[in-house]
């Protein structure tokens, strides 16, 4: 990789960060002096600016060739030893599609948020918040080393948890808050110690001591890479990498050198930016570590606990990633994140930070590649998720729910892909998801306030007629998420079943197959409850209004008797560009089978380079591909169909019959499902209530056992400290005492010393220069 | 070297120092009757020093030597230029404010301070002895003129006496010692010396000829010692602080010792080869380190039962040079990065505690009781420059004194393991005398009389702005180490 210096990076996440300090600091007063607007357009417009830096710098990227990544460094971060991380920013071409939904979508979210909100109490509190969420999540996707990622990973999770329980006041939407922020820690903890881990084996697998022919070794790949591509700039930085590891030459004095060189964070001038890095925590570095053999199989030979090294890392940080991406067994904490405002559901919790996961194990694909375990776990445990949470979906009522469980589905996809060793393909699931689900989202948002803050399907109905954009933008995203074909969803969705099928680098009984099938019936249920729906929200007559009494659902609205309204323009425009992007945005991945160009994946190309010779694909042939893509265009329209069948106008009876059957099997199924398999539940008997058990029973132990103990040894200890007060005050604060007036003494005695006469002074100069002769003198002698 | 017309052009920033003295001069003669005239000096004075600073940004940056080798043009000299010009623009503000220079002899005030300006910019580059007695001198002069600025008070013109005095047997002596080292070596140059006494040392003169350079070398150093305040040349700094007004004591005891390093590390790593430690056989290093740790722990041992903050800061600015002198016994490149970027921190640090002093309208400790209430900017910044002196994160002084132990640390011999740990306990002790004075200023009680301490606003903003970057540096120094990595080259 040849680096570029940008030296505008750093503005990119930094202006979302000037709108947080402006909303957080100065919002209350200034929305109560000049109002709202003077709160939310500051805070929108820095999204759009940062966007606007965002594309100058892909189109940089874009004209620079394949191999370029921009850089900016900041200053050295922290620096100890060869654990080195810069505050240093880097857009290659994952981060640039990273930074590219982030703003875009972001932006378009706060545009709309300017609707959803008005009136809110918390205006200025809620902007503060967005914007501090732009800013730790392009901090997560720019950030060149493991720290700095780690940085914004955490700094999105504490602003998911202020969103989520935004309505603190609420006793379940706080809690929902803290469920998050608490499952986010486990999810986090096995991140940090992945990295440790990491780190750890590097260190071991780096040090001269590893090998004894290192130096033999290492001069090969240099040259070999030298001759095969001969690119002077990136030999050099190549060499240099070398040096900084202490490879070439003697390794610890040039490592030596290097340090000292550094130490006041120093760099030589005209050099090339990387001639002199030490950034030992740097991905590229790391990646850049792994080509070399000899390290790598250093790495790959080390095993902790019975399990290789690389599996255990990989296996961490994936549970990292089950956390931030809500997988089995960590997804919990995701349908209860709908506590928070819907722009919040649509920009955090399904179009951005939940698939921090995902991009971060696509970032560290050269390490995932190495490990087909880890590689099967994630695939597994992808595909899992993604079917449990689509039979959840299908029978909540809550339009928000639906589309978490969806959520939590598609995730579950794009695990499948980076399991599979699809990465660009995850990335593309990734990017048409943003659009189609921020779009679902916001849709139901629109929904929702129309319809008074009711969020139960079963009180919508007949909005069509009512909400035309929301509804035509809503059915063009359900298209999208359910994979008809030409929507966005059904390119990257199929290449994502496709690869899954396809895949060798997987070791489960019946290869990619079984990944195949789970994903595929989940893509048939996915189909099925987005229809569903949108068919509940959208057709049929308005059940709202005087249907709540009969529901028991008294609200004290006092504004039932209103029917919906379509939702103000700053939100039906961002509906239209969303939706716009739903239908389209999927274009730039044609499958191959089209003998169409893949623009998506030849720009990604680059970047996974690196693995792709590590992978393996079981090759099956073209016929088979048609025969695959044919199978998943009709589970799609299968899902839509039996959707219209059942809720169309809400008129076919057969979904209340199920409801109202007597059959033990299908009630138990229902309720079974409905109630989400009880896996909160469980969490509650299994985790939750040992833990507070335990914490109870330490509490009696304490008081009743410890406490006793503690006042024994305190009855004696006082006898004791009567004996050592007495020693104490003799002799130790004798001590303490004489150290402490030995000081002053030596002060005033040397004070005396200044006595403010001339001649004292003058004498003192001579003696005291003479003094230095003669001590001088006996020293040399 | 640089031919005249050359060495003319790199030496731009002395001739538009100069004309500025003599503008000021103007202006005060004109304007005498103008009631906006201290305004309008201070605006001639600070014009003068950003035109100088802009000078000096559009001198040719080759090092090379002006004037047939009188004076280096390095990148250290370029350094310290710029520090000075910094230094002296605080100080004409800090003078501006200040209630002590009445406003009809405010004009006499800054003629002498850039005056002294000029002579600290000769001495950081002077590579000559002679020059480099004459830049002193340069220094000292104004130096006496402005701690008696104040002659009616008692104290002042018996601070600025004894300052002529003390300061007059020193460079005598130093002038005796540059004596001797022509006499030994045939001549005045710095790196002819070294060439001299590289010829000595392997010609085999013998203890002989090596004492008389060791007198030679001792007694110079009594004029280095002198004007950064080591031990046992630092008498007159306690009295000089004591009784000089504050304004200027801040300027004092911040320029003139950043020259005293800057001839210091001239002197000792051009002239006598660098590292420092075994040049020619002589123990320069253990010296160097010897006089370290008597300043420091001198310096803070007094310091801690002083009551007067003047006083208390004078005798914690002895200290500070001691560590400083302590990073130079090392004598490595990194070392003297280390000292360079010590003195850019301790510049903030140490004039933003003097402003503190200025502006708190008393120097007992007792004019700082209760702070906190009387004026929270105050307390809060004299706060921040304090535990940044003593070295606490997250302040830059931190920053700086991690640099200049890591720097006696790398070399790795137990004599510099233990100047390291005398250095680390001075700290130690440092932290008593400073957390006193935020004691006072925070936990004591305001009593009956001690008053709202009335700061006007630009000089509440000058406080946050030597505040500000003192706590910016401790987490953000590279932009500055960056820039001394670049500048700490030193014309051999």
């Amino acid at each position: 990789m040849e680096l570029q210096t940008f030296n505008t990076l750093w503005l990119i996440p930094l202006f979302p960060l000037l709108g947080a300090a402006y909303a957080g600091l100065l919002g209350k007063r200034i929305h109560r002096r000049y109002g709202e607007l003077a709160v939310s357009l500051p805070t929108v417009i820095m999204p759009w600016i940062s966007f606007a830096v965002a594309v100058s710098a892909v189109v940089t990227l874009a004209q620079a060739g394949p191999e370029v990544a921009l850089y900016n460094r900041l200053w050295t971060w922290i620096g100890v030893d060869w654990m080195q991380a810069d505050m240093a920013f880097l857009v290659d071409r994952l981060s640039a599609v990273m930074i590219l939904v982030v703003t875009f979508v972001g932006s378009l979210i706060h545009v709309y948020s300017l609707g959803y909100m008005k009136g809110d109490p918390g205006y200025w509190r809620f902007f503060a918040y967005l914007n501090l969420f732009m800013f730790s999540m392009l901090v997560l996707v720019l950030g060149d080393n493991f720290l700095l990622m780690f940085v914004g990973w955490e700094g999105v999770g504490l602003c998911s948890y202020l969103l989520i329980s935004y309505y603190y006041r609420e006793r379940d939407k706080a809690a929902a808050g803290m469920k998050a922020f608490i499952v986010n820690r486990v999810g986090d903890f096995g991140f940090t110690l992945g990295v440790f881990l990491l780190f750890w084996g590097l260190a071991a697998a780096n040090s001269p001591s590893y090998n004894p022919s290192i130096q033999a070794t290492t001069a090969a790949p240099v040259v070999k890479r030298a001759s095969a591509k001969p690119d002077p700039a990136k030999l050099a930085e190549h060499v240099a990498f070398q040096a900084s590891w202490g490879l070439a030459g003697a390794p610890c004095r040039s490592h030596q050198a290097l340090g000292r060189a550094s130490t006041l964070g120093g760099h030589a001038q005209g050099h090339h930016v990387e001639g002199h890095a030490t950034t030992s925590l740097a991905f590229r570095h790391v990646e850049r570590l792994l080509e070399d053999p000899v390290k790598r199989e250093g790495l790959l030979s080390q095993n902790v606990l019975g399990l290789s090294l690389v599996t255990l890392v990989g296996l961490l940080l994936f549970l990292g990633a089950t956390g931030k991406s809500a997988q089995i067994p960590l997804y919990v904490w995701l349908p209860d994140a709908m506590a928070g405002p819907t722009p919040v559901s649509a920009l955090i919790h399904a179009a951005t930070m939940v698939t921090a996961g995902v991009y971060m194990l696509s970032r560290l694909h050269f390490l995932m590649a190495l490990t087909p375990v880890a590689m099967t776990v994630v695939a597994t445990v992808g595909a899992l998720t993604a079917f449990f949470a689509a039979t959840i979906g299908l029978f909540q009522y809550d339009i928000k729910k639906v589309l978490a469980y969806s959520t939590v589905s598609q995730l579950g996809f794009m695990f499948v892909a980076v399991g599979s060793g699809a990465f660009w393909v995850a990335i593309f699931h990734l990017m048409t998801h943003a659009f189609f689900k921020a779009c679902l989202f916001l849709g139901s948002g629109s929904v929702i306030m129309g319809c008074h803050h009711e969020q139960d399907m079963r009180l919508m109905g007949g909005l069509r007629k009512l909400m035309p954009v929301t509804a035509i933008t809503y059915f063009i995203s359900s298209a999208a998420i359910a994979g008809f074909p030409l929507f966005s969803g059904f390119f990257s969705k199929d290449e994502i079943l496709w690869k899954a099928f396809d895949t060798g680098n997987v070791i489960l009984p019946g290869g990619g197959f079984v990944l195949w099938l789970l994903a595929a019936v989940a893509a048939l249920m996915t189909s099925f409850y987005m229809f569903r729906s949108y068919y509940m929200t959208f057709s049929g007559e308005y059940r709202g209004g005087h249907a709540h009494e009969a529901h028991g659902h008294d609200e004290a609205h006092g504004a039932h008797g209103h029917l919906p309204r379509e939702s103000p323009k700053t939100m039906t425009i961002v509906l239209g560009i969303l939706a716009a992007l739903a239908l389209a945005g999927g274009y730039v991945g044609l499958p191959h089978l089209w003998h169409l160009p893949n623009l998506f994946e030849h720009w990604l190309a680059p970047v996974f380079e690196g693995s792709a010779h590590t992978l393996k694909w079981a090759g099956y042939g073209h016929g088979l591909e048609w025969g695959l893509m044919i199978t998943s265009i009709l589970i799609a329209f299968a899902g839509f169909f039996a959707a219209r069948w059942l809720y169309r106008d809400h008129r076919n009876p057969t979904p209340q019959k199920i409801l109202d059957s007597d059959r033990r099997l299908v009630r138990g199924v229902h309720r079974w499902v409905f109630n989400k398999y009880y896996v909160d539940e469980l969490y509650q008997k299994t985790v939750i209530q040992p833990t507070l058990v335990l914490s109870r029973a330490l509490s009696i132990f304490d008081t009743g056992f410890i406490d006793a103990i503690v006042n024994l040894v305190g009855l004696i200890g006082r006898l004791f400290s009567m004996l050592q007060g007495w020693i104490d005050r003799t002799f130790i604060d004798g001590l303490v005492n004489l150290v402490g007036d030995t000081v002053m003494n030596a002060g005033r005695a040397l004070r005396r010393v200044q006595t403010g006469r001339l001649q004292a002074y003058v004498y003192s100069l001579v003696a005291g220069s003479l003094l230095m002769v003669v001590a001088a003198w006996l020293m040399a002698a | 070297m640089a031919g005249t017309t050359e060495s003319l052009a790199r030496f731009a920033p002395e001739l538009v120092l100069s004309a500025t003295i003599l503008a000021i001069l103007i202006v005060d003669l004109i304007a005498r009757l103008q009631p906006k005239r201290p305004s309008l000096l201070s605006g001639v004075a600070l014009v003068g020093l950003s035109a100088m600073a802009g000078a000096l940004w559009l001198t040719p940056t080759g090092d090379t030597s002006l004037f047939t080798h009188l004076l280096a043009f390095d990148g250290l000299a370029r350094y310290f230029k710029g520090f000075f010009i910094l230094a002296a623009a605080l100080g004409v503000l800090f003078g501006h404010l200040s209630d002590e220079i009445s406003r009809s002899r405010l004009g006499e005030y800054y003629i002498q301070l850039l005056c002294l300006t000029l002579g600290l910019s000769l001495l950081a580059s002077a590579q000559n002895l002679l020059m480099l007695y004459l830049a002193l001198e340069l220094v000292s002069l104004p130096s006496y003129v402005l701690s008696g600025f104040r002659w009616w008070d008692r104290r002042a013109s018996e601070a600025a006496l004894k300052y002529v005095v003390f300061g007059g047997a020193a460079s005598g002596v130093m002038l005796y010692g540059f004596s001797l080292i022509y006499g030994i070596t045939g001549t005045l140059q710095i790196d002819g010396v070294a060439a001299a006494l590289t010829a000595a040392a392997t010609g085999g003169q013998g203890i002989a000829g090596q004492l008389g350079l060791l007198m030679a070398v001792m007694l110079s150093l009594a004029g280095f010692g002198y004007k950064v305040a080591a031990v046992p040349f630092h008498m007159w700094c306690p009295d000089v602080y004591e009784g000089a007004p504050t304004t200027f004591v801040a300027f004092l005891s911040v320029a003139p010792k950043a020259a005293g390093f800057a001839a210091l590390i001239r002197f000792f790593v051009v002239g006598f080869g660098q590292p420092a430690p075994g040049a020619a056989g002589f123990p320069w290093a253990e010296i160097l380190g010897i006089i370290a740790i008597g300043t420091m722990t001198l310096g803070n041992v007094v310091a801690v039962t002083q009551d007067n903050v003047k006083r208390l800061l004078a005798y914690s600015s002895i200290a500070q040079a001691g560590y400083l002198i302590m990073a130079l016994a090392v004598g490595t490149d990194e070392a003297i990065r280390a000292v360079m970027l010590y003195l850019g921190f301790y510049l903030l640090m140490n004039m933003g505690a003097f402003f503190g002093v200025q502006l708190a309208g008393g120097e007992r400790l007792s004019a700082f009781r209760g702070m906190a209430s009387r004026n929270a900017t105050l307390a809060i910044t004299m706060a921040i420059f304090l535990f940044s002196l003593t070295g606490i994160p997250p302040f830059a002084g931190f920053i700086g004194k991690f640099y200049l132990f890591a720097a006696v640390l790398s070399v790795g011999e137990p004599f510099f393991y233990a100047l390291a740990i005398i250095g680390v306990l001075n700290s130690a002790i440092s932290l008593y005398y400073y957390a006193k004075v935020v004691r006072v200023m925070f936990l004591d009680k305001a009593e009956e009389g001690d008053g709202v301490v009335e700061v006007s606003r630009p000089a509440s903003a000058l406080l946050l702005a030597l505040a500000g970057p003192t706590l910016l540096f401790g987490v953000w120094w590279a932009p500055l180490a960056d820039l001394i990595d670049k500048a700490s080259s030193i014309l051999r």
